[in-house]
């Protein structure tokens, strides 16, 4: 139990895929103009990384090595297009508001990255209980970063007006430059969140 | 060499095999998916349709596609809007053009009367909180009427010059939108009024 905490814990701060491993990042800042867009996403490539780690490690051993890569991507392309047509159809809205970042969780160097360095060669369990690390750690820093950049930049929060109305929204928040600036402060406060949980850390470190 | 050969089909082999299970699964869940997609597609098109011309009872898609005047602006389906017993009330057309982050899609309604009965901006990719205002309910080209960007063309005559800055309001720091849908809604504007105006000279 205590090794499949570290395995899950290990994704949020100190391994956080985002903040830490830095990939994934197109996504990350595109889509975080709005908090609804930022957990959308955040499940999306969850539900995503959780099949693909799950399946392909119950494969791992009948998926021959040298055509290791096309399966991946056969089987995250699989799971990511089965997303976006549930989106489709059942969250029309956020769908639209994602347009092509949902496709292209297809390429996410998070989910490629996660699935050929642990999946490929841990246990199924082991391999569920990382994505599911990974998955939250990417979400919680998506909904981190929209927040702060809806707030700013729009005055709302998941679209409910928060600021007063003399307040004037900064628009660069809402434009790229802006949300590279946020994903900065991020990087910080993570650096700041591993110092203040250094136990987390040297867990961390044992299991890896 | 014959011992390659054999890894190499049975690599191929062993591909196969994935690409036909994720190919069942996927067919599946689009087996599921599609009807809700479909249907949902329908009503958004119907409602649309329903708030550019309010007063007609039923919408016929037209046989053929109008032809754009414009070449960047091109045409997929068209509507006819029926009141009543066979009375024409305007024309739906569906019109595509670039925008500054792509392709933008706009609903355009003309009534006989040789004017814009409305637009209905379907899809948008511009900049959220520049180009995007022109869908956005709250961002107004005219705040004591209430009157949103796509609101300022109901009624507006297909005789003026749809020229931004001059007779259309444009988006505050977003010309380039504004520039691009109003092309769409002129280009669709005048498909449709030629082939209303088609209609009627057949009715004679």
């Amino acid at each position: 139990m205590k090794r499949l905490w570290k395995i899950f814990s290990r994704g949020i701060i100190v391994e956080n895929p985002l903040l830490m491993l830095m990939i994934g990042l197109c996504s990350a800042l595109a889509v975080t103009t709005s908090v609804q867009n930022g957990i959308g996403m955040g499940a999306a490539m969850t539900f995503v990384i959780f099949f693909a780690e799950v399946v392909i490690s119950l494969f791992r051993k009948l998926i021959p090595n040298s055509a290791r890569i096309p399966i991946f991507i056969i089987v995250i392309a699989a799971f990511t297009t089965m997303v976006d047509l549930v989106m489709k159809a059942y969250t029309p809205d956020l769908s639209k508001a994602m347009g092509v970042f949902i496709p292209l969780i297809v390429v996410n160097c998070i989910i490629m990255g996660r699935v050929e360095a642990f999946a490929s060669k841990e246990k199924p369990l082991d391999a569920a209980v990382d994505a599911l690390g990974m998955g939250v750690g990417y979400t919680w820093v998506l909904v981190g970063i929209s927040a702060f950049r809806e707030l700013l930049g729009n005055g709302t929060l998941a679209g409910i007006q928060i600021m007063p109305d003399t307040y004037v929204n900064i628009l660069f928040f809402t434009l790229p430059p802006g949300g590279f600036l946020v994903f900065g402060l991020f990087i910080s406060l993570n650096f700041w969140l591993k110092k203040v949980f250094p136990a987390a850390a040297d867990a961390a470190k044992e299991a890896a | 060499m014959k011992a390659t050969l054999k890894e190499s089909a049975g690599l191929g082999l062993t591909l196969a095999l994935f690409a036909a299970g994720a190919c069942v699964a996927l067919a599946v869940v689009y087996s599921i998916t599609s009807p809700t997609i479909k249907g949902l597609e329908k009503r958004q098109t119907e409602e649309s349709l329903a708030e550019l011309f309010p007063e007609a009872t039923s919408f016929q898609l037209m046989p053929e596609t109008l032809v754009s005047a414009d070449p960047a602006v091109r045409f997929t389906e068209s509507y006819v809007a029926v009141s009543g017993p066979g009375e024409r009330v305007g024309i739906a057309v569906k019109a595509f053009g670039p925008s500054y982050g792509g392709d933008a899609s706009i609903l355009v309604g003309v009534d006989a009367g040789n004017g814009i009965a409305g637009i209905k901006i379907l899809t948008l990719k511009d900049t959220p909180g520049l180009g995007a205002n022109a869908t956005s309910p709250n961002y107004f080209v005219d705040r004591s009427s209430g009157t949103t960007w796509p609101m300022q063309f109901v009624g507006k005559s297909l005789s003026d010059a749809f020229e931004v800055k001059n007779d259309v309001v444009a988006i505050t720091a977003s010309t380039i939108t504004s520039k691009a849908l109003t092309r769409i809604v002129k280009a669709a504007g005048d498909a449709g009024y030629a082939r209303l105006k088609a209609f009627a000279e057949e009715g004679k």
